[in-house]
């Protein structure tokens, strides 16, 4: 149904004025028809700002969704379903018997995005992935410290360590030289922080001397171009016209950043948006009965915990760790804060991973004993600490204040008297990685279906160093039991080296986990084809409005 | 001194607080203000004794109990409980200490305050009176919330510091109608005739002009009043002020702002409470201020 | 007169100068380091520490330091901010135009519909009309403005299904920057759906306006409405009355000149609540403008944005008090006295 009169879509200029008499007479007219190329458009509502555009810097879900799936591919990708791996930029690959030599194939004529500020001259080659990954490796490269040099994930893999050498055989083939077998080696490929960047563009940028552009003003071989980007406002793509795979349905592609819940669902209710990231899980029953929006529920691979910052005291001691971890109520939280979509953490793993220990211990609650082993830590007359919650909305924790809150008055029934810190994410995530916090509320969303991507990001020594390790946990016994556990591709002995592990954390206790939850998408029902990942972030390339 | 009648007969003559009174009596809506605002204070000052249920106990077993007027309802829980299952009229009861007892008290330390620096500013003449009228003048036109929140940015998010940011906020006007008032009163003819039987400025101040300028002062405080009410409830809404879990009804609907949906209550009735709060209190202020203007008319 | 401007623009540059004393000393009120909220960087090496100190003039008595500070703000060296890493002139450059479009469409609603509403409720000071006009501007004097914004979005928005909640215009409309100001931009646009955006802009301008507009709304009742009625007390409007003429008549020739005159010095008195209103606004309605960006900055304790927000606001709120105050004095003979 149109509403406009009929003049309104004839030529406009000269009628400008009457159309703003006009408009102010419709403007309480009801749903407006939008034209054509913007009706092809999709909106989507994210609950934060990116942190980078480019995958290889950060670790944030919110970012993944918003930059890898749209702007980037990958060598190799996941099966959403199985779990498995799949060609990506990589038509076929080998491995040698040794496992240290991999070697890559890629796509023929895969074409990079042309933007405002490049035009690629060439389809993807193997110089590509080389610069990607070397950026990464080399500290002597020239990209290597933009963007502070850190590159988290990379960093808890150890991958400069694991990789030697990334070398270009020919322009379609990439040779990948391990000093040793990594059994989680493919499979970190497959992350969506392995993007391929263009070295083309970076040599551009060389030439220039505007090497910050590189992570700002993205280049990718993905399904959508990168447009404009307005802090906290929103993030525009449009459609990549030489995509190698299948074209994106939508023309256009934008991320509105609204942070709040009870706003995100107001868009999605006068349909501002089309799909909707994270809906507040206490909604799900208002939302399935309307007609006009759809839930989307999906397993996804994540842990919510609450990590206790190791090097400071009192939280070296185990004790002490342990005490706060029985003093919390589980079971409360998950009802109050998950609203029961969510499962019971017993492991850092999730029930669903291969390697998960079903045998460890329900860790009960139990203040009594708290109290005891506090007395025994020396602190019978309580303590003080701080719980930092975060600030933001994430699949693992959607209401981290909330729940400290919770855990406030739990801890205060065993005489620990905690404040409950907060600070704006960037101000957040910048101070937890300095090491300021007592202990956090905060979690992990897996990149990809191996175990490893639990362990080694969150508690091993080298994530402690780039600051993933929010418990800030370094220990030998755990570190070489989830080392071994990659030195061999012989699944049965990494379960054995992974159980051992995950009962190794329960009795150190760095980190108490408290859920594994469901992800949920709330999307408007004239909307199809919107794919999540389990293993990653969402893909919108698919999605696609239905003409009325 | 010996008594001069000027009235042939006192009876005639109320007193022009009786006076006052009848003016502001015969006002229904005024009256209806006083009744509201005679509430509000009971309710601040026994709101402890008046919640039936402890407004900070998190009860796990119930999570966002509806309202008992619907199906789902507890009698027990006559507004339903919030998303962490504590009680919802007793957090509005007590939100009445923090969102207009709070008002209250910092309304009155900036009258108190007010009227010290008021009375040097008013009885001291000269240059350095001139200077403090300009800076008054100005931070007159500065509105109270901003002067607030540039307060509460340096100091800091945080309940005791909006007090101190609001009581701050609200001294200029103070000064300002205590200076203007006393400046009035000095040239009138029976203080000057007081200061030449030989007064202090002490004795003038405390004995003639004060009970003049009173009444203007409450319905400047009434003002003031209605302001701090709604600055605290703003900044606490803006996360400036009380921070979760205090029971202020401007963060409270902050806090349930994300369960509009689910618990529509949670913000509709601290948004109520705070309407009828600032308007029992501008009732009043116009009420006093209509009964002033009639007494001096008549 | 020339003397009279002369001490206002006197005043307002003691004023300024007050105010940049103040947001200078804020860099050592507030906590942290000094040349980090001086700078915004909050990652330096030694030695580049070490040459900001020299250049930010840290090294010698805060006299230096504040001329340094002086310099560095007329020369639009601002400092960034600590969230975005983005030099924070820039961004304010960026959003002051959309509060400022917000505050002056409010200003227009308060004015053109607040000032009839007054004088309506002055022609007859006891009837009913009058009594609905002065309930209704008591209530609206009353109400919190961010309730009054959720009760708004709550029936026009979830309810109605009529307005859009939140921003400036559909995300969709991709509108480049020009002036900032979007109804602005959009003409100045050479988009297909010009019209389309024009009336998806309005549609997201409507609710934000009419909930910033209704206190100076019902502030301009009540003072548009006594100010006749002290006019009615004035002894030429008893003379006008005595020729004869009714009510209305006199009103309109005579006490609406009269009245009206003080409502000039209520658009600067105005102005000032209104950008303080309009930074809850912009909260609410995720209005991309300088207030929300200030609370943001408070919430997040990023210093240098705080100190640059704050002067830029004060000043901005001083100097249109200060301008509409000469344009009254101008208008107005008698004022000039004072």
């Amino acid at each position: 149904m149109n509403i406009y009169p009929g003049w309104l879509n004839l030529s406009i200029c000269d009628k400008r004025w009457l159309t703003l008499l006009a408009s102010s007479m419709l403007l309480c007219a009801c749903q407006p028809q939008l034209p054509q190329t913007v009706r092809s458009g999709l909106v989507y509502c994210s609950e934060g700002s990116p942190e980078s555009f480019n995958p290889q810097l950060v670790t944030s879900g919110t970012t993944i969704d918003a930059i890898s799936q749209q702007l980037y591919d990958r060598l190799l990708d996941i099966d959403a379903q199985t779990g498995e791996l799949q060609p990506g930029l990589a038509q076929s690959w080998h491995v040698s018997n040794n496992g240290l030599s991999y070697r890559f194939v890629l796509q023929d004529n895969v074409q990079f995005h042309q933007t405002e500020y490049f035009q690629p001259s060439r389809a993807l080659s193997a110089e590509d992935v080389v610069f990607t990954f070397n950026r990464i490796m080399q500290t002597t490269h020239p990209f290597h410290y933009q963007g502070g040099g850190n590159y988290p994930f990379f960093q808890s893999v150890d991958w400069a360590g694991l990789v030697n050498s990334v070398t270009a055989a020919d322009h379609r083939t990439v040779h990948f030289e391990l000093s040793r077998p990594d059994s989680s080696f493919l499979s970190n490929l497959a992350t969506d922080f392995a993007a391929i960047l263009s070295s083309e563009y970076a040599d551009q940028l060389l030439s220039n001397g505007q090497l910050s552009q590189i992570d700002s003003h993205p280049v990718g071989t993905g399904p959508f171009r990168f447009k404009e980007y307005q802090k906290d406002v929103l993030i525009r793509y449009y459609r990549h016209r030489n995509y190698w795979r299948e074209l994106a349905k939508p023309e256009q592609l934008v991320f509105d950043i609204v942070p709040n819940n009870a706003r995100r669902m107001a868009k999605l209710f006068t349909h501002e948006c089309d799909v909707v990231a994270f809906p507040r899980v206490a909604e799900l029953g208002l939302i399935s009965q309307r007609p006009d929006v759809d839930i989307q529920e999906s397993t996804s691979m994540n842990v919510g915990f609450w990590a206790f910052n190791t090097t400071k005291p009192p939280f070296d001691n185990v004790k002490v760790r342990q005490a706060l971890a029985l003093a919390i109520n589980r079971e409360a939280i998950l009802q109050a804060v998950y609203f029961g979509h969510a499962t019971a953490a017993h492991s850092i793993l999730p029930p669903t991973s291969w390697a998960y220990n079903a045998d460890l211990p329900t860790l009960p609650y139990d203040p009594e004993k708290a109290r005891e082993l506090l007395t025994e830590a020396g602190y019978a007359q309580g303590l003080s600490m701080d719980i930092w919650a975060m600030p933001v909305q994430r699949l693992y924790n959607p209401n981290a204040l909330k729940m400290a809150e919770m855990m406030q008055a739990d801890l205060a029934r065993i005489g620990v008297r905690a404040t409950v810190v907060s600070y704006e994410w960037n101000s957040f995530r910048r101070k937890l990685s300095a090491g300021e916090h007592d202990s956090v509320l905060i979690g992990w969303s897996a990149d990809n279906a191996d175990p490893d991507n639990f362990f080694r990001p969150l508690l091993s020594c080298s994530a402690a160093d780039t600051g993933t390790n929010r418990a800030n946990w370094c220990d030998q016994n755990f570190d070489r039991l989830i080392s071994q556990a990659l030195l061999t591709a012989d699944q049965k002995q990494r379960r054995s080296y992974y159980m051992a592990a995950q009962q190794y954390v329960a009795e150190q206790m760095p980190l108490l986990s408290i859920a594994h939850s469901q992800r949920f998408q709330a999307i408007s029902s004239d909307i199809s084809g919107v794919a999540i990942n389990p293993y990653g972030g969402i893909a919108l390339a698919t999605a696609a409005k239905d003409s009325q | 001194m010996a008594r001069f009648r000027l009235l042939p007969d006192e009876q005639l003559a109320r007193s022009p607080l009786r006076e006052l009174w009848r003016e502001f009596a015969r006002q229904h809506s005024a009256m209806a203000g006083l009744a509201l605002f005679l509430l509000f204070v009971v309710l601040a000052v026994l709101s402890p004794l008046l919640a039936p249920h402890d407004p900070y106990l998190q009860n796990d077993a119930l999570l966002l109990i509806a309202p008992s007027w619907s199906e789902a309802g507890l009698v027990q829980y006559p507004f339903g409980t919030d998303d962490l299952g504590r009680d919802l009229l007793s957090r509005m009861l007590i939100g009445a200490r923090y969102s207009f007892g709070i008002a209250l008290i910092t309304v009155l330390g900036a009258l108190l305050t007010g009227l010290v620096l008021g009375s040097l500013a008013g009885m001291s003449k000269g240059l350095k009176s001139s200077a403090l009228n300009h800076v008054l003048d100005l931070a007159l036109t500065i509105p109270s919330l901003l002067l607030a929140i540039i307060i509460v940015a340096i100091l800091g998010p945080g309940l005791i510091n909006t007090i101190w940011a609001i009581m701050l906020a609200l001294l200029p006007q103070f000064v300002h109608s205590v200076r203007n008032a006393i400046a009035e009163q000095l040239n009138l003819d029976y203080v000057i005739a007081y200061r030449l039987d030989g007064a202090s400025n002490w004795q003038v101040l405390t004995r003639v002009i004060l009970p003049n300028i009173w009444e203007r002062l409450t319905v400047t405080a009434s003002m003031a009043l209605s302001t701090a009410i709604l600055d605290i409830a703003a900044l606490g809404f803006l996360g400036l002020g009380a921070q979760a879990p205090t029971a202020e009804w401007g963060a409270i609907i902050a806090d349930s702002l994300d369960l509009i949906y689910v618990a529509p209550v949670g913000v509709a009735l601290p948004g109520l409470l705070i309407f009828t709060c600032v308007l029992s209190v501008n009732l009043v202020g116009d009420g006093l201020r209509n009964a002033m203007k009639k007494r001096r008319d008549n | 007169m020339t003397l009279y401007l002369l001490r206002r623009l006197f005043l307002l540059a003691f004023v300024f100068l007050g105010l940049s004393l103040l947001a200078f000393s804020l860099a050592y009120l507030f906590p942290g380091d000094v040349l980090q909220n001086f700078t915004g960087l909050t990652t330096m090496s030694t030695e580049h520490a070490a040459e900001l100190q020299a250049e930010y003039r840290l090294d010698s008595g805060y006299l230096q330091q504040y001329i340094a500070y002086l310099q560095r703000i007329f020369n639009g060296n601002w400092g960034l901010s600590f969230s975005s890493n983005q030099p924070v002139l820039h961004e304010i450059q960026l959003l002051l135009p959309a509060t400022l479009e917000l505050a002056a469409y409010a200003l227009l609603m308060s004015f053109f519909i607040g000032i009839p509403l007054g004088i309506l409720a002055a022609i007859k000071p006891e009837g009913i009309i009058s009594r609905i006009i002065s309930a209704l501007a008591v209530a609206g004097f009353s109400i919190p403005v961010f309730w009054w914004a959720l009760l708004l979005i709550m029936l026009f928005s979830l309810g109605l299904g009529w307005l859009p909640t939140a921003g400036r215009v559909g995300v969709l409309y991709e509108i480049p920057h020009v002036t900032g100001f979007m109804l602005l931009d959009i003409l100045l646009s050479n988009s297909q759906h010009q019209s389309e955006a024009l009336i998806d802009a309005l549609r997201h301008l409507l609710l934000p306006t009419l909930v910033l507009a209704t206190f100076p709304t019902t502030v301009m009742i009540r003072f548009t409405r006594d100010s006749m009625l002290d006019v009615w007390e004035q002894s030429y409007i008893k003379t006008a009355r005595a020729k004869g003429l009714n009510r209305a008549q006199v009103l309109y020739r005579h006490g609406l000149r009269n009245a009206l005159l003080p409502v000039i010095r209520q658009i600067g008195l105005q102005f000032s609540t209104l950008i303080t209103l309009a930074m809850i606004t912009e909260v609410i309605f995720s209005w991309p403008g300088l207030g929300r960006w200030l609370i943001d900055s408070i919430y997040q304790r990023n210093y240098p944005a705080i100190q640059a927000g704050l002067l830029v606001i004060s000043t901005l709120v001083i100097s249109v008090n200060m301008l509409t105050e000469i344009l009254h004095t101008l208008f107005n003979p008698l004022a000039r006295k004072r």
